[in-house]
Formats: C-alpha cells, sequence, structure tokens
C-alpha cells in the first residue's frame, strides 16, 4: 500500500511539475492578451476623447431676416460642450482612458499575484463597460438626432451644416464603442481564465 | 467495497467540499437578483408604453400626440428593456436548474458572466440613448434651436423619467450579476 503511494506520489509530482510549467506558460500568454486589450481600450479612448474634445467648428451662415433684404451672413460655431450628452460622453471616455492607464501601471508593476488586487480590477472593469456604453449611447442618441433631426418635435437637423464636426464625431463615437467592447473583453477574458484554472483541479 | 471508499473520502472531501455550500447561497442571490432584473425590465417597458399623451397647443391652435414611438431613442430603449425581460426570464430558469444539479454551476457561471456583461452593455447604452434625448427634451438646447416639451407633455416626461430611473436601476442589478458570477468563477481557483 505505502509503496503504492509512493510510486503515485512520484508519478503525481512529474506531472504536477509539468502542469506547472504549462500553467505559468498559460498564465504568461493570458497576461499579454490582457495587456493586449487593456492597451487598445487605453488607446481607442483616449483617441475618442481627444478627437471629440478637440471638436469644433464655426461657420458662417447666410442667414435671411425679411425676404426684401439681402441675407446677413452670421457666424455659428458648434462645440462639444454646448450638448450635455456630449460632455457626458467625453467625461465617461476621459475616466475610463485614466482608469486604463491606471489598471495597467497597477496590474503590471506589482510582482506576484495580487489576488485582491485582481478582482477589484475586474470589478471596475465591469462598471467601466457600463459607463462607456451609456455615455455612447447618449452621444449616439444625439449624433442621430443631429442627422436627422425629430420632425414631431421640430427639433431641426443641423449636420448639413456642422458636416465636419459630425463626421468627426461619429468617428469618436465608432472608436469609443470599440473601446467599450475592448473592456466588455477583458471582462470575459477573467472570467474564462479563472473557469480554465479552476477546471484543470 | 467500504473499506477502499474509505481512506479516499477524506481527502476528497477536502478538495471538494468546500464551494457547494457556498456556490448554493450564491445561487439564491443570484436568482433573486434576476427576478428583480425582470421587475425591472418589465417596469420599465410598460411605463414607457403608456407614456403616450395628447394635448392641446394654444400656440399652434390644433391637438398634438407625443408619443415614444416618435423618437428612434425610445424606440431602442423599449427593445433593449424586452430583450433584457426575455433575457432574465430564460436566466432565472437556468440558475434555478443549477440549484437542482449543482455540477454544473461551473460551467453556467461562465455563460452567465458572457451573456450578463452582454446584456449589461445593451442596457446601459439603451439608458444614455433615452437619457440623452429626454435631456434635451426637458431643458432644450439653444445653441442648435431644440426647443424643450417638458413644459408641454407633463405626463409623457413624468413617464420616461420614471422608466429612465427604473433602467438605471436595472444596469445597477446587470453590474452586480456580473460581478457575483466573476467572484464565484475566481473563488473556484484554487489556492
Amino acid at each position: 500500500m505505502e509503496s503504492q503511494n509512493k510510486v503515485s506520489m512520484g508519478g503525481m509530482d512529474g506531472l504536477e511539475s509539468r502542469e506547472k510549467e504549462m500553467k505559468t506558460a498559460n498564465q504568461r500568454t493570458a497576461k499579454s492578451h490582457e495587456l493586449l486589450a487593456r492597451l487598445l481600450a487605453f488607446v481607442l479612448t483616449f483617441v475618442a476623447t481627444i478627437l471629440f474634445g478637440l471638436n469644433k467648428q464655426t461657420k458662417v451662415v447666410p442667414f435671411q431676416l425679411t425676404p426684401t433684404l439681402p441675407p446677413i451672413n452670421v457666424p455659428v460655431s458648434a462645440k462639444w460642450h454646448y450638448l450635455s450628452a456630449f460632455v457626458y460622453f467625453v467625461a465617461s471616455n476621459a475616466i475610463a482612458c485614466s482608469y486604463a492607464a491606471l489598471s495597467i501601471l497597477l496590474l503590471f508593476t506589482s510582482k506576484g499575484e495580487n489576488k485582491i488586487l485582481a478582482k477589484m480590477i475586474i470589478f471596475l472593469d465591469t462598471l467601466m463597460v457600463a459607463l462607456v456604453f451609456s455615455g455612447n449611447g447618449a452621444a449616439t442618441a444625439i449624433a442621430l438626432m443631429g442627422y436627422k433631426g425629430n420632425s414631431h418635435v421640430q427639433w431641426k437637423e443641423v449636420c448639413s451644416v456642422f458636416g465636419k464636426f459630425c463626421d468627426r464625431g461619429a468617428v469618436a463615437i465608432g472608436l469609443s464603442q470599440l473601446g467599450a467592447l475592448a473592456f466588455l473583453l477583458l471582462v470575459l477574458m477573467s472570467s474564462l481564465s479563472s473557469n480554465k484554472r479552476s477546471s484543470k483541479y | 467495497m467500504a473499506s477502499t471508499d474509505k481512506p479516499t473520502d477524506p481527502e476528497y472531501n477536502k478538495e471538494a467540499r468546500p464551494p457547494p455550500p457556498a456556490t448554493v447561497n450564491y445561487f439564491a442571490f443570484d436568482v433573486s437578483l434576476r427576478v428583480l432584473l425582470f421587475a425591472a425590465a418589465v417596469t420599465a417597458v410598460v411605463v414607457i408604453v403608456t407614456s403616450d399623451q395628447t394635448k392641446f397647443i394654444p400656440m399652434l391652435g390644433i391637438l398634438r400626440k407625443a408619443k415614444f414611438k416618435h423618437s428612434p431613442a425610445f424606440v431602442y430603449f423599449v427593445v433593449a428593456h424586452c430583450v433584457a425581460g426575455l433575457y432574465s426570464i430564460i436566466t432565472t430558469l437556468a440558475s434555478l436548474s443549477v440549484i437542482s444539479k449543482p455540477n454544473l454551476s461551473t460551467k453556467f457561471l461562465l455563460h452567465f458572466a458572457f451573456w450578463d456583461v452582454l446584456i449589461l452593455g445593451l442596457v446601459a447604452s439603451a439608458t444614455g440613448t433615452a437619457g440623452g434625448v429626454a435631456y434635451v427634451g426637458l431643458k432644450g438646447n439653444n445653441h442648435v434651436g431644440w426647443v424643450k416639451i417638458c413644459n408641454n407633455y407633463d405626463k409623457f416626461c413624468q413617464h420616461l423619467a420614471g422608466s429612465l430611473a427604473v433602467s438605471l436601476f436595472a444596469s445597477f442589478v446587470l453590474v452586480l450579476l456580473v460581478w457575483l458570477s466573476v467572484y464565484s468563477l475566481h473563488c473556484r481557483v484554487p489556492k
């Protein structure tokens, strides 16, 4: 019985060491994937914030007071902080981008495995998914209103005047949407990796 | 048979025992959160669908209707919450089935984490979408010449506000659900 146990123990040791090697290798690739996704989230939200934050357009529009007089040229401008939905969009992206930078710093400078930190970061990732998605939703709704207008409440479309502003805004919203998907991917990756690690035993 | 079983039993117990009681607790919590999510989604849909209001506008001298269908943002909101409601029914049943068969729980937890986070994105974006449009309706915007409409359609706007609050609550519940699944998956990783 004892000898049997010893044999099985020896076999287990060999297996365990090999398994450990595989595990560390797996963890390394998982970590590099995570870094990639985090960097992607950071870059996308950063570019979206900058693109939208610097977005403004001034245009001279002929404005006719009365049909008899010649039209007066009035300069009008579109700025991102004129609409509260866009302010929310920029703020949510700025928060997400700074959080992504902070999480990269925290995760990849801490030595060894810090379980509490890892858990905290996954929890905050989930919050970021909600934040960035809702910011995108708000900005998309207002941008769509700018493109199409709404005849029922007499809100006129403004993108025919501010074409450049609208195009840039659309690009920023698209980038931010991809950034939100990167955050979503991070949550999925972490649950997948913990599932993998738990199913090995 | 009994003698061969006995030596393995204590070891087996050490490794396998800790998860089950914990998961049973978590799944009960999971089910109650999912039922809450269902209630929130249904409430949000019902409140926004019943928001239609017809009012006489003195300035134009005609009757005008305010409907949620007039804005694509609110249509998206309703569709997203219908999806979330259906999803919550299905996952409540799944979660209940896990309670009766605990050996499948890890697989289910992974699926829950996957889909919960997707539905969270859906509900959060729907809340943002409807909130953005509703805010313009409440305050108006001088810069682009969009006039506010909530001074005319008071009931419509109250319904919208209620629906948005419930939807915010639903996204909070979804965040909790994702946290719960991720946390219980993390707890299964051996130390």
